[in-house]
């Protein structure tokens, strides 16, 4: 067999530094990267990237930072397998090997100027964490931001700090609920479907973006359809295994759809009649 | 360029002689009773001319089993993408095998490119060999239109009598053949001959399945997420076979290997199936495609409805193997008929 | 540093252990990155201050549930090695018996000397950090695990039958010979060691992850199997997996 090798493909990897790094929970860690060329990640909210731990393997992992913000990308990766453990070993200064941003590029021109309701489930929070901080960068261009969060338990609530900024300072509703509560929890216990019906739409003009466990879509998209929210306005973000990022693998398959380049986003009308996608 | 060309039967050997001198030749040989497999080939008389389609399809020389796409360092951390390729000559591919080669080369130009495979794919000469009748039971060419050769080769040989007719499909099939100097030129009474194959092929091949080709796509709607899969499937083992012999399935695992000093490795792809339990199982342990019987709807309509929306293709090559290599004799004549028995279209 | 390994074994052949012996040159490498102080086989040593510990056999004497704790203490990690160790291998067969009636079967009158017990995978006992899976394990695979204990990451035992990795060899089935073979519902990991050379597979390795039991059963009784031999043949090697799969389904 002979060997012969070529500069770039869609499988070589750009180094980037780890800037900062902190954990946010136990196994939860959040990592601050910049590429060692200098030069910017050219991503959208909601895109993804391949993160490589050469000799134990690789990973998707969404992008949780703002565009609109310069210089550095962030990932905050939960320990799940042995790549994203071995990740978790990574302190700042290390070098990371990364491929993409992968997926699909959704037109964030449709959201513009719209009402949003963001609904997250758990750690749906870290993509969604994109869309909400590029919306509050450019907040003039939005109306009514409401940003609904569900988790377990209150210890899970990532983001803490952000989330006051987000409610304080950028005008921006933040309501939660946990399904377990501690002593100290104040606020609504119950599934993230309970924080809907309460909630005040404009139709016409809200646009909804979910992010979430498997098992929670079915619920939020009937609640927020029941809001009288368009099929068209509900974008949905959703997760499946991925290997190749590139079309190809099948691994991420969902019906007519390759998840890691048609998606991860999608529309809600684009999807309600796939088998297999909620 | 000349097209048509004939080589005498006894010049056959001569021929691959003279392959043999330009570059590596892999051709059918027998494994077993019914089993074949392409393999490299020293001993010319090793070559089954005639054969059942080969365990494994010549996709593995496209796409290997398994393949290094990039190489790194960990203390350099230097990485490299690599391309593994032979030159190679495959001699005796199948009419049905052909289209498979076509429907993988469908899916790897399609950008991203996959630029491994398709470098490869430049490394090798394809010359086909006409199947002039049915292999087995198993095959549903006929139905598939695959039964006849029209293009992915560089030489195509149609057996006859005494003599092979060549058609030339690339130039490159056209240097080999006049470099060669074995070849006639083929004469109208050879073209007869031909035409008259055809005709006697049209009379053979005959839909094995009870809908016609449009349909087999409107099947696969109607009957995706309803009853009609009933049963079929509970005899799956999920074993993967099915996808492993398939020559237009391409999933593929990614995974690292490391010396044991930690310090050289490589990253490689090797075939993967939707059948297997982990295809679909996210790191958070939900399985998307947890139940047998959905990865093998699954497999359905991967061959007869998501690419012929994509590239207007049935990835179905007829060739059979699925059905002829199920242990649990899961065939996929029986299952269509069935599916069209159930569903009124 | 290099860390430390120690060899144990319980109720087995020691085949296993024979594999890592018969290395050859590898052997070598592998003693760049590892030290050996313990392994009864091919060394008079025995270091009791270990990193790593080895275990090859399966639990089957209170005595050695008391011995495998003790390892456990004082391990960083464990390692279940080989069939006996991994699902409880061919020595679990005994527990599709009473225990009275297979003890009276293998010591007659001498049963009430013999202290014994269910047969245990290692799992069952204490907690497992890897599994080298196989009757014997496949030397490959081992390095391979070796590999992942060196990087402190997991290693995943591939979801996957032994059909898949026979196919990419592309040997001839055996049930096109008119054989029967366990390779569809047996975990992949070995490379169809067995098929490659000739021989079927016994389903060493154990079940796949949610392994169509039944729907194998039909298989081997459409080849002509009695189904009293299917389920010999397949409790072979899986009676622990069986025990565990019906104890999830409980749940």
């Amino acid at each position: 067999m002979n060997k012969k090798t070529i500069k770039h493909s869609s499988y070589t990897l750009k180094p980037a530094h780890i800037i900062e790094t902190k954990y946010l929970t136990d196994d939860i860690k959040y990592f601050k990267l910049r590429f060692t060329d200098g030069t910017d990640l050219d991503y959208t909210p909601g895109q993804f990237v391949m993160v490589s731990m050469c000799g134990v393997g690789e990973v998707p992992i969404s992008i949780s930072s703002t565009p609109t913000r310069k210089g550095f990308f962030e990932l905050v990766i939960r320990k799940a397998g042995k790549v994203t453990s071995d990740i978790h070993s990574l302190k700042t200064g290390d070098k990371i090997g990364i491929r993409g941003p992968m997926g699909r590029k959704i037109p964030l021109s449709t959201i513009e100027g719209k009402d949003l309701i963001f609904v997250a489930g758990g750690l749906g929070i870290v993509p969604l964490r994109s869309f909400i901080d590029f919306v509050l960068d450019n907040r003039r261009d939005f109306g009514k931001v409401e940003i609904l969060l569900g988790c377990k338990t209150p210890e899970e609530i990532l983001f803490k700090d952000e989330i006051k900024d987000w409610e304080e300072t950028l005008n921006v509703e933040f309501n939660c609920t946990v399904d377990k509560a501690d002593p100290k929890w104040k606020g609504n216990v119950g599934l993230i479907t309970s924080l809907i019906p309460s909630i005040f739409v404009y139709p016409e003009r809200t646009y909804a973006i979910v992010c979430g466990p498997p098992i929670m879509y079915k619920f939020v998209i009937k609640a927020l359809l029941e809001k009288g929210i368009k099929e068209d306005h509900i974008i949905l973000s959703l997760e499946r295994h991925m290997k190749c990022g590139v079309g190809k693998c099948g691994h991420c398959q969902i019906g007519n759809y390759y998840c890691c380049q048609d998606g991860p986003v999608f529309f809600y009308h684009e999807i309600k009649n796939n088998w297999e996608a909620l | 360029m000349q097209r048509y060309y004939v080589l005498n039967k006894n010049k056959l050997i001569n021929f691959l002689s003279f392959i043999q001198s330009r570059s590596k030749l892999a051709a059918p040989v027998k494994k077993g009773e019914k089993s074949y497999a392409f393999e490299y080939i020293t001993d010319l008389e090793k070559i089954a001319l005639h054969y059942l389609p080969t365990i494994l399809p010549v996709k593995k020389y496209f796409l290997p089993q398994r393949e290094t796409l990039i190489e790194f360092n960990k203390k350099t951390r230097k990485t490299t993408h690599v391309i593994e390729f032979e030159e190679l000559t495959l001699f005796g591919v199948h009419t049905c095998d052909l289209v498979g080669m076509q429907c993988l080369n469908a899916v790897m130009v399609e950008d991203p490119k996959d630029i491994n495979y398709l470098e490869r794919k430049n490394k090798l000469t394809v010359i086909a060999f006409e199947c002039n009748s049915y292999c087995d039971e198993h095959a549903t060419c006929g139905i598939m239109r695959t039964f006849i050769p029209s293009s992915g080769y560089d030489i195509l040989f149609t057996e006859f009598d005494t003599y092979f007719l060549i058609h030339i499909g690339t130039t490159k099939g056209s240097e080999i053949v006049n470099e060669s100097r074995l070849f006639d030129v083929a004469q109208k009474e050879h073209f007869d001959e031909l035409n008259k194959l055809r005709k006697r092929k049209e009379e053979i091949f005959k839909p094995e399945i009870n809908a016609s080709y449009d349909e087999l796509k409107k099947l696969m709607e109607r009957a995706c997420c309803t009853g009609a899969w009933e049963g079929i499937f509970d005899k799956c083992l999920s074993c993967g076979t099915c996808t492993n012999v398939c020559p237009t399935c391409y999933c593929f695992d990614i995974n690292d290997d490391i010396d044991l000093n930690l310090l050289n490795g490589c990253r490689m792809r090797t075939w993967d199936s939707c059948q297997n339990e982990g295809f679909a199982k996210v790191a958070g342990g939900e399985n998307f495609r947890e139940e047998r019987k959905n990865r093998q709807v699954h497999r359905y309509m991967r061959k007869f409805k998501y690419p012929v929306d994509k590239y207007n293709m049935y990835f179905c090559t007829g060739c059979g193997r699925c059905s002829r290599a199920c242990v649990a004799k899961i065939s996929l004549k029986e299952t269509m008929n069935l599916l069209s028995e159930r569903i009124k279209l | 540093m290099k860390p430390k390994v120690a060899f144990f074994d319980f109720a087995c052949c020691e085949g296993c252990q024979l594999q890592v012996a018969n290395f050859g040159e590898e052997l070598l490498d592998i003693l760049e990155v590892v030290d050996v102080v313990n392994f009864r086989e091919v060394m008079s040593e025995n270091g009791e201050d270990y990193d790593i510990a080895i275990i090859e056999g399966s639990i089957t004497n209170q005595h050695a549930v008391e011995r495998i704790k003790k390892i456990r203490e004082k391990a960083k990690i464990v390692i279940a090695y080989g069939a006996c160790a991994c699902t409880g291998g061919i020595n679990a067969m005994k527990n599709n018996f009473e225990m009275p009636e297979i003890m009276h079967y293998v010591y007659k009158d001498d049963a009430k000397y013999f202290d014994t017990i269910p047969t245990k995978a290692v799992d069952q006992v204490v907690k497992v950090d890897y599994y080298v899976h196989g009757c014997p394990v496949y030397p490959k695979e081992f390095v391979d695990v070796l590999k992942c204990v060196l990087q402190g990451v997991e290693y995943k035992v591939p979801e996957k039958s032994v059909c898949t990795e026979c196919k990419l060899n592309e040997n001839e089935c055996m049930f096109d010979k008119g054989l029967t073979c366990m390779g569809p519902i047996t975990k992949a990991g070995c490379n169809s060691w067995c098929i490659n050379n000739g021989n079927i597979c016994f389903g060493c390795r154990g079940f796949v992850e949610n392994p169509a039991k039944n729907a194998a059963i039909e298989v081997l009784k459409d080849h002509g199997l009695n189904p009293e031999l299917i389920i010999k043949k397949i409790n072979m090697y899986n009676t622990v997996l069986d025990e565990k799969l019906k104890k999830k389904g409980e749940e």
